[in-house]
């Protein structure tokens, strides 16, 4: 009788209770059955843009941005998978990557694990947005969390536990996790193996306080050491960070800072490099569909830094995203960018940021 | 004559106070308060404000180690998912949208929240199934639930903050 019940409630669920299909509650499966197998939740993200700068050695024009699937799947009461591969416009032809492979066990709110390759959970934007080009406000990410940049690691291969601590009133969760570090090309991951015998490490704590709705705060530590190519020491290397975002949209509020050390112990030198942005927007209370924003950001390193030199810049940005629809965003921006090499570049920007 | 006055007056009395009983502000507010259900064996009978919202929001997906949250919403133009975007959320449509699909996006969640149509299967769901709650008009709820106490008030309390009105 009990089974009979619990049989009735399933097909009561599967019937009545259509998923919340790709979050649009106007795209209900009605007719979703109740399977044995996982339950997946499919999800793309895609960007077309359009540039036009003063720099004459950076191609400009029309370009297709990254096209990533994301897709979750709970494998049970407890287990769930989490996968996202992109597709990436190059010069010669679209390179295929996995960006996150993640099987995680939950075993209750304060404590989950797990395995796989991460957005790497150093500060805020990574996690946040990545991928996800519809999510965030501006068109591009700031300079110190760029793809294919070498600031901070975006990727992570390796073992993860996050959940919360303290009062639940108090929102405070973490993320403590081991892994391979950078790859031999600092700007990507291990994901063949650690390129040396010293695994990462990194520790996150943040604070999402339910009496100040829409704040999170947070601060992070990331530890590895880098291989670079043409040596064979390797150089340890510490990056610390810490950030708020203010995710009411009137106002937005984000901001970043941090810190990476480098150790060169053939001369027994720190090096340290140091980024922060803060951006600002606000949704327009008479016309929601246009939001303004502006960010500001900042890049200091030095002439001598052994692994990634002078990663001296700053950007300047304003611009206004127009909701097309509910899932689709029109975003230009005007960007001026100072960097001791290149010069001072201007440029406008055009994209259209959709999620489907 | 006087026995058939007199019983004219009982009834008129009678009548009277009905009217004021029904009229009165504790029952009116009753029938525009919105009642958080949960499943009966839902080991939680009382929640603050800030506690159901993080409930809400996603932040809290476990009641204890054995029994998910499993949070049903109402389908869109009902004045229950009105007044829970507007008083716990505070989000507007698209908002509440982008929410769940940036928390999904951040592996934070696996799937969102389910949809129901009617508060009357939000009463079977939530009564048959652990770990549910839900949210519906107070005097729609039926027996089989248990509504929560929010900031140790139950609907109908003087103190009780979730209003259908969402004011």
């Amino acid at each position: 009788m009990r089974y009979l019940f619990a049989f009735v409630s399933c097909l009561l669920l599967g019937a009545a209770v259509p998923a919340f299909a790709q979050g649009d509650p106007a795209q209900h499966d009605e007719h979703l059955a109740v399977s044995e197998g996982p339950s997946i939740h499919l999800r793309g993200f895609t960007d077309i843009d359009f540039s036009q700068t003063d720099d004459k050695n950076s191609p400009d024009g029309f370009s297709l941005g990254q096209f990533a699937g994301h897709l979750s799947a709970s494998l049970g009461p407890k287990v769930s998978f989490f996968g996202e591969t992109s597709f990436t416009a190059r010069s010669n032809g679209f390179t295929v990557e996995v960006e996150r492979s993640i099987l995680r066990y939950d075993y209750n709110d304060r404590l989950k694990v797990s395995v796989g390759r991460y957005h790497t959970p150093i500060n805020y934007w990574n996690t946040a947005f990545h991928h996800g080009l519809w999510l965030q406000t501006t068109i591009t990410r700031p300079e110190m969390i760029q793809m294919g940049g070498t600031f901070q690691p975006v990727h992570f291969v390796g073992v993860l536990a996050e959940g919360t601590v303290g009062p639940s009133g108090a929102g405070i969760g973490y993320n403590v996790g081991v892994g391979n570090g950078r790859g031999s090309i600092i700007s990507r991951a291990g994901d063949a193996g650690d390129v040396n015998k010293n695994r990462a490490w990194l520790a996150k704590l943040y604070a999402r306080p339910a009496a100040l709705y829409g704040l999170e705060v947070g601060g992070s530590v990331y530890h590895d050491e880098v291989q670079v190519a043409n040596t064979t020491d390797g150089f340890p290397e510490l990056i610390t960070g810490a950030y708020a975002a203010l995710t009411t949209e009137t106002p937005e509020v984000i901001a970043e800072f941090a810190n990476v050390r480098h150790h060169d112990r053939a001369t027994g030198i720190d090096y340290n490099s140091q980024a922060f942005y803060a951006q600002v927007a606000s949704r327009l209370t008479a016309m929601p569909a246009f939001k303004p924003y502006a960010r500001f950001e900042k890049m200091l390193g030095e002439q001598a830094e052994p692994v990634f030199g002078d990663v001296s810049s700053q950007t300047t940005t304003v611009g206004l995203r127009y909701e097309l629809t509910d899932q689709a965003a029109l975003k230009g921006e005007y960007r001026r960018m100072r960097h001791p090499v290149i010069g001072v570049v201007n440029g406008i920007y055009v994209q259209t940021a959709f999620t489907f | 004559m006087d026995s058939l006055r007199r019983a004219g007056l009982w009834v008129a009395s009678l009548a009277l106070i009905a009217f004021v009983a029904g009229a009165s502000p504790a029952s009116a507010q009753t029938r525009g308060d919105l009642a958080i259900v949960v499943h009966p064996d839902t080991p939680v009978s009382d929640l603050s404000f800030t506690e159901l919202r993080q409930v809400f929001l996603g932040e809290r997906q476990y009641w204890n180690a054995n029994v998910p949250v499993v949070l049903l919403i109402r389908a869109p133009t009902s004045a229950e998912r009105d007044a829970v975007l507007n008083v716990i959320y505070q989000m507007r449509e698209p908002q509440f949208k982008q929410y769940w699909i940036a928390k999904i996006f951040r592996a934070e969640m696996t799937s969102p929240p389910k949809v129901v149509y009617s508060n009357e299967s939000a009463n079977q769901l939530v009564s048959s199934i652990p770990g549910t709650i839900a949210f519906m008009a107070a005097n729609d709820v039926k027996p089989g639930v248990k509504v929560l106490r929010i900031d140790g008030h139950l609907p109908g309390e003087p103190g009780y903050r979730l209003h259908l009105s969402g004011k």
